[in-house]
């Protein structure tokens, strides 16, 4: 007999654990389960949450398996919540080292999404650039980032330390996270239009990029390798990046044929 | 803002680009405490890079001189005095508003100063200083901070640097005191390692008084000391300058060697090669300097491997090592220890440190390589598994050079 489970939370952390364990309890095996989270947050509001009887004990679950999961459940990919829930039942069942044997196949998947959650953040720490309005009276800064998994949770740490005297926004597609110097705010499907068009002081970042490159020595494929393409959209400073590029060699040679007529 | 500071920092960001050097390298963790007014933090283990240049190079700081006046002229610098590069001055607000100004929108992780040297070298270091303490004190900056310090200038100022900076760097530039005395006639291989002497002692006091006393030590250059040398422009060969690299680590406790292959500069001086150096030469050194810092290699293993004092460019250090002592191989994965693992090529830090964490639990097999992205054609004639074993012709073939070396690597740096 096949269980259905809904996660309706985005990333779904919480939900997933608390469905893992009743599931556990009943003694579900992972092939019985359908995880649906197809629908939206409002689509499933109505579902109600899993009602199973508990045959027994749940086995205490290592914490390095919770670590793992509270990152992989950021991953987009639907099959997120069937994996985990896999892994934690050949965990308890089947072999207690799983964790360590980085070379069996559904570990292999976890450290994927795991490995592509945590670059995510960390090119948001890196890539994101904050634009400053004025808003009552005081510094304001926005920022608009499209990331690849959910990974807005794992990030505002990280801007709350560095920036916790600044008052700011990061808006997300799927969600934004609003900080006023004292409370951290998050909010669903933010309006895209509140990021500023513009910022007095992009310009002066744009002259230091063009600038601080060295024409004589372009190698496009080093850089493309730390910054893919995809990410270009949340960086102002990449629109000079073609011309500069067009214009490398040129400028090199123009300075060592001006050096040689001077020799 | 204005124009004026615009056109500033044009002139002085492109100054400062032949500085190789672009890391935060890791001072530890740092934010603002509970009613502290300031802004940033350090996040530990390295920087952050903000973004890539088309040149490959990561922005990780704003990096800038003060000035690019300078009395010194030394050939191999754009800002030499008998340059007719353009010249400009920020003041200490200019450079202290710009560098929060960038740090607010989350463009870099701090500043790295550099500077021409203006009136005098206790002058020039003494501006600097201010710089990093209006950030530090007045600002209540958090972020990183990278001062370059002047040779020649007091060792009072020296140690100032050092109260507000995350690391403090000197450049040797030419690793050899004929080089300098032939291109950079002011400076002195002697000073330049004494004041890194002298530097040393104090960052290790400040390191070391904090374990012994229980309290901490106030910070001094918590990220420890760097420096460059330009390769090509004199004629150094790469003995010659790896020796002097293995030196620094170990008598100065350097943290970082940079290497910056020499490339032409605008309105470049008449003893300067026209000629850039072929980049794959500072790859090699790079490859080098990281057997001796990662690899456990010793400098001798590194230093027999040259050819008239020359790296071989047409592969890898480490290949080049195996080649030479193929008698210590095949190295079985499942038992052998982490130096051993270490010196397999193609093997590096990371996956060798995955092997000895699987290994625990299940014996390796080529399976377990494929899964691993192990660069099986690489590695298997030097590698036993459980399931496989070289056989011995494969790894006595003089073809084995060849094969490991595809052209196209040479391709990738022309």
């Amino acid at each position: 007999m096949t269980v259905t489970v809904s996660i309706t939370s985005i990333p779904g952390f919480a939900e997933w654990r608390n469905e893992a364990r009743k599931l556990l309890a009943a003694q579900v095996p992972p092939q019985d389960i359908a995880w649906n989270n197809e629908g939206d947050v409002q689509s499933n509001l109505f579902t109600d949450s899993l009602k199973l009887a508990a045959k027994g004990n749940i086995p205490n679950v290592p914490r390095k398996f919770m670590e793992l999961a509270e990152t992989a459940i950021c991953h987009s990919n639907p099959k997120r919540f069937a994996l985990l829930y896999k892994i934690l039942w050949r965990l308890l069942f089947e072999n207690k080292n799983l964790l360590y044997l980085t070379t069996d196949n559904d570990m292999m998947e976890l450290q994927h999404m795991v490995k592509a959650v945590r670059h995510d953040a960390y090119k948001i720490t890196a890539f994101l650039r904050f634009r400053e309005i004025q808003h009552a009276g005081e510094e304001y800064f926005v920022a608009w980032y499209k990331p690849e998994h959910y990974t807005l949770e794992r990030v505002t740490h990280f801007f709350q330390t560095r920036f916790k005297n600044m008052r700011w926004s990061i808006l997300m597609p799927y969600r934004a996270a609003h900080w006023d110097l004292q409370n951290l705010h998050m909010e669903d499907n933010p309006n895209p239009d509140l990021y500023p068009r513009e910022d007095k002081v992009e310009e002066y970042w744009l002259g230091y990029y063009a600038n601080i490159f060295n024409p004589a020595r372009p190698k496009k494929g080093a850089m493309l390798n730390q910054m893919p393409k995809k990410y270009w959209q949340n960086m102002p400073e990449t629109k000079l990046i073609p011309n500069m590029l067009r214009t490398a060699h040129e400028r090199t040679r123009d300075m060592i044929e001006k050096a040689n007529r001077s020799k | 803002m204005s124009d004026r500071i615009l056109e500033k920092l044009e002139i002085l960001a492109d100054a400062a680009k032949y500085d190789a050097s672009c890391a935060s390298g890791s001072a530890g963790k740092r934010s603002a405490g509970k009613n502290d007014k300031g802004i940033g933090s350090l996040t530990g283990g390295s920087g952050i890079c903000h973004s890539f240049t088309p040149d490959g190079r990561c922005v990780s700081l704003l990096k800038i001189l003060m000035t690019n006046f300078c009395i010194y002229d030394c050939h191999y610098c754009i800002n030499r005095k008998s340059s007719n590069v353009q010249r400009a001055r920020f003041t200490v607000e200019e450079v202290v508003n710009l560098t929060l100004s960038f740090y607010k929108r989350n463009y870099i992780e701090g500043l790295f100063l550099s500077s021409g040297i203006i009136q005098t070298p206790d002058y020039t270091m003494e501006s600097m200083v201010r710089i990093a303490k209006s950030l530090r004190v007045d600002q209540g900056f958090k972020g990183y901070i990278h001062l370059k310090t002047i040779p020649n200038a007091s060792p009072e100022l020296q140690e100032q640097a050092g109260i507000y900076a995350d690391r403090l760097s000197i450049n040797v530039e030419l690793p050899t005191q004929v080089g300098l005395e032939k291109f950079a006639p002011e400076k002195s291989l002697s000073n330049i390692t004494d004041a890194m002497d002298h530097l040393k002692g104090k960052i290790t006091e400040a390191k070391e008084s904090k374990t012994l006393s229980g309290k901490r030590a106030p910070r001094f250059a918590p990220g420890g000391q760097s420096t460059q040398m330009i390769v090509g422009a004199d004629g150094a060969d790469d003995k010659t300058i790896l020796k002097s690299s293995f030196g620094l680590y170990a008598k100065q406790k350097l943290k970082r060697i940079y290497y910056s292959a020499f490339s032409p500069i605008p309105d470049a001086s008449k003893i300067l090669p026209l000629k850039p150096a072929p980049l794959v030469r500072e790859h090699r050194l790079y490859q080098a300097d990281w057997l001796f810092r990662f690899y456990e290699f010793q400098p001798e293993e590194i230093l027999q491997g040259t050819n008239d004092g020359m790296l071989d460019l047409t592969m890898d250090p480490k290949l080049a090592w195996a080649l030479r002592n193929r008698d210590v191989f095949p190295i079985d994965l499942n038992k052998a220890d982490k130096s051993m693992l270490l010196r397999v090529p193609g093997l590096g830090v990371t996956t060798v440190k995955k092997i000895l964490s699987l290994r625990r639990y299940t014996k390796l097999t080529w399976e377990d390589l494929v899964k691993l992205h192990v660069p099986l054609n690489r590695v298997k004639a030097f590698v036993m598994v459980n399931n496989w074993s070289p056989p011995p012709a494969l790894l006595e073939a003089d073809r084995l050079a060849q094969n490991l070396t595809p052209p196209e690597q040479m391709e990738l740096f022309a």
